[in-house]
């Protein structure tokens, strides 16, 4: 059984190397040269010691790489594409009839929806595993620049991606159990998922872990260096004189001299919390997965 | 248990509409039996039972004394089944097709299938996409039958084949029925496919069955009868009439006897089996139009 899912999944497995490979000639060189730039600069000193020298050093670096790091964004397509693609051979089989050929043999249905499930899955997770090392090494220097909750270096360090291709899997999956439509069931499970990510990125993430509220006059508390501010404002006898919110950085410094005797307020995601929010978002994408995946295997068992 | 595949009461009913009710049938070890019936008639939902696809909504079923969904472990490996459509996996060749029923059937039989492929003069690198109907239909077969099965259940299996693939395709059948204890149950509702392989006949309709026996039986049993007009009445006292004719001073009547006729009004003529069927069948569209009409 074994042979014949990897043998029936061969061409995706290849596609999905494939990607990988011209994904890493390209992130390869380009990584080099923000290390190179990064190191040389002594941009890693600068933002710990956050001297104001280093301001025109670390607009350098931006100006350079801003333009390559905001392509990047596009990476987030990427689990959605792997995940929809490995669905493609079970979804096919569906919608050829071919199921039926393996299950008038002599294995039964459940031993062959094991392996034409934990192929996929399996082949999901190392994908995701492979995107994941090569893109916390290439994001390296603009984490330590925007911090690890930055979105665009959220969305592609630590764990979620391996919850993102479960996911766009599992997606791809029921609707091809329901529908047995292979391109179809493709196309809108990769929408869906995009629609998903859309929706947890810009409304849910902030709030699956409980975020800190803080007031101060002066110096920001050391977690406020790098946070991700939902919510921001300054207020001088009385009145309120800056506001804002949706920002990565944090550290963003208050120099003003008016602002010495300022009190702030903000409500925000420390650096802390990127782990928890990780495998809070993680848990809950490879959740949703898992029951997707559930509710295409009883479907496709009680085909009849 | 004797019979190689029986059902009792079965029925298969998709959302409201039943497509098989009522079927009560036994098909004894070692026969070939014909499934005969119209188009819609339910053969392949029968035969979809038979190899555990489908679960019966009513009654049930058994292949080789197994419940061929909750025995589907046992029951599997020694069921052949082979699909209307001949589904295979395009990309794959001929070769990996073979290894597809190696790796999926414990009891796979290689050297016979091997050579089946060479005596057919199959090409082992071609993809199974580019082959013709009838090669489709060959290695499907071949993957049925070095499956080893005890039963061996074939829906329409030639009625996508050109006359010279479905000869062929047919000797094939009766030489592995020759080889080996096997028991085959072949659908199609064209029966001169089948008259030429078979000893038993099962003829459904209206998703329920009609009739079931061996063929001779069968033929021995009907007659047809021409005598006088509204006379019928003490002749369908003592047999089973199956269709009558009335013509103006004449009526026939084709029956299925239970013994001798023996009143002189009625002159007997005897049937062949395409006669008696077609007479079955024929009898089915008039129900199906009377239950259209009401």
């Amino acid at each position: 059984m074994i042979w014949l899912s990897w043998r029936l999944q061969r061409t995706e497995t290849l596609v999905v190397l494939g990607v990988l490979a011209l994904l890493t000639a390209w992130l390869v060189p380009t990584g080099l040269n923000m290390w190179d730039a990064y190191q040389h600069n002594s941009l890693g000193a600068c933002i710990v010691h956050q001297a104001l020298r280093c301001d025109s050093a670390i607009g350098l670096f931006r100006a350079r790489f801003g333009g390559i790091s905001n392509l990047a964004s596009w990476f987030n397509l990427l689990p959605g594409l792997i995940g929809v693609l490995l669905a493609a051979p079970l979804v096919s089989d569906l919608e050829n009839g071919t199921y039926r050929l393996a299950w008038t043999q002599s294995i039964t249905r459940r031993r062959w929806l094991l392996g034409k499930l934990g192929l996929p899955v399996v082949a999901a997770l190392l994908a995701a595993g492979g995107l994941i090392a090569l893109f916390s090494w290439w994001r390296t220097p603009i984490a330590h620049l925007d911090g690890r909750l930055d979105t665009g270096v959220f969305d592609t360090t630590g764990t979620v991606m391996l919850g993102y291709t479960l996911f766009a899997l599992g997606l791809a999956l029921a609707l091809g159990a329901v529908w047995r439509r292979t391109a179809a069931s493709l196309i809108v499970g990769f929408v869906a998922y995009f629609a998903a990510r859309i929706m947890v990125d810009f409304k849910l993430r902030d709030h699956l872990v409980a975020a800190v509220h803080a007031t101060w006059r002066g110096r920001p508390p050391a977690s406020f260096n790098n946070a991700k501010v939902l919510n921001f404002f300054a207020t001088l006898h009385g009145h309120r004189v800056i506001s804002g919110g949706g920002f990565t950085g944090g550290g963003v410094k208050f120099q003003a001299p008016n602002l010495n005797k300022a009190l702030f307020h903000a409500v925000y995601q420390p650096e802390s919390h990127f782990w928890p929010l990780q495998l809070t978002e993680t848990a809950l994408f490879t959740g949703v997965a898992l029951l997707l995946i559930a509710f295409a295997a009883w479907r496709i068992l009680r085909t009849d | 248990m004797n019979a190689a595949f029986s059902t009792h009461e079965l029925g298969k009913r998709y959302g409201s509409q039943w497509a098989l009710r009522d079927c009560t049938l036994e098909i004894p070890r070692g026969s070939v039996t014909a499934l005969v019936g119209p188009n819609g008639a339910g053969k392949t939902t029968l035969l979809r039972l038979a190899v555990g696809l489908s679960r019966p909504s009513a009654g049930s079923v058994r292949v080789l004394g197994l419940d061929p969904h909750a025995d589907a472990a046992e029951a599997l490996p020694r069921v052949g089944f082979l699909a209307q459509e001949h589904p295979l996996y395009g990309g794959f060749t001929v070769a990996e097709m073979l290894r597809v029923g190696r790796k999926l059937n414990p009891a796979w039989d290689d050297e016979a299938a091997r050579a089946r492929i060479a005596e057919l003069d199959l090409p082992l690198k071609k993809k199974v996409r580019s082959l013709s109907g009838g090669q489709r239909a060959q290695v499907a077969l071949t993957l049925t039958l070095a499956k080893r099965p005890a039963l061996l259940l074939l829906d329409e299996p030639v009625a996508s084949l050109d006359p010279l693939a479905r000869r062929e395709f047919m000797q094939s059948v009766l030489e592995a029925v020759a080889e080996r204890e096997l028991t085959v149950v072949l659908s199609s509702h064209i029966l001169a496919d089948l008259e030429r392989v078979c000893d038993h006949l099962v003829i459904l309709a209206v998703g329920r069955t009609q009739l079931v026996g061996p063929i001779e039986e069968i033929v021995a049993s009907h007659r047809l009868l021409t005598g006088p007009r509204d006379d019928a009445g003490e002749v369908a006292r003592m047999h089973d009439v199956v269709r009558e004719s009335h013509a103006e001073r004449q009526t026939t009547l084709l029956v299925r006897a239970n013994g001798h006729v023996y009143d002189a009004r009625w002159t007997v003529h005897e049937l062949d089996l395409e006669e008696i069927v077609l007479a079955y069948l024929g009898q089915d569209a008039a129900r199906r139009r009377e239950a259209v009409a009401s």
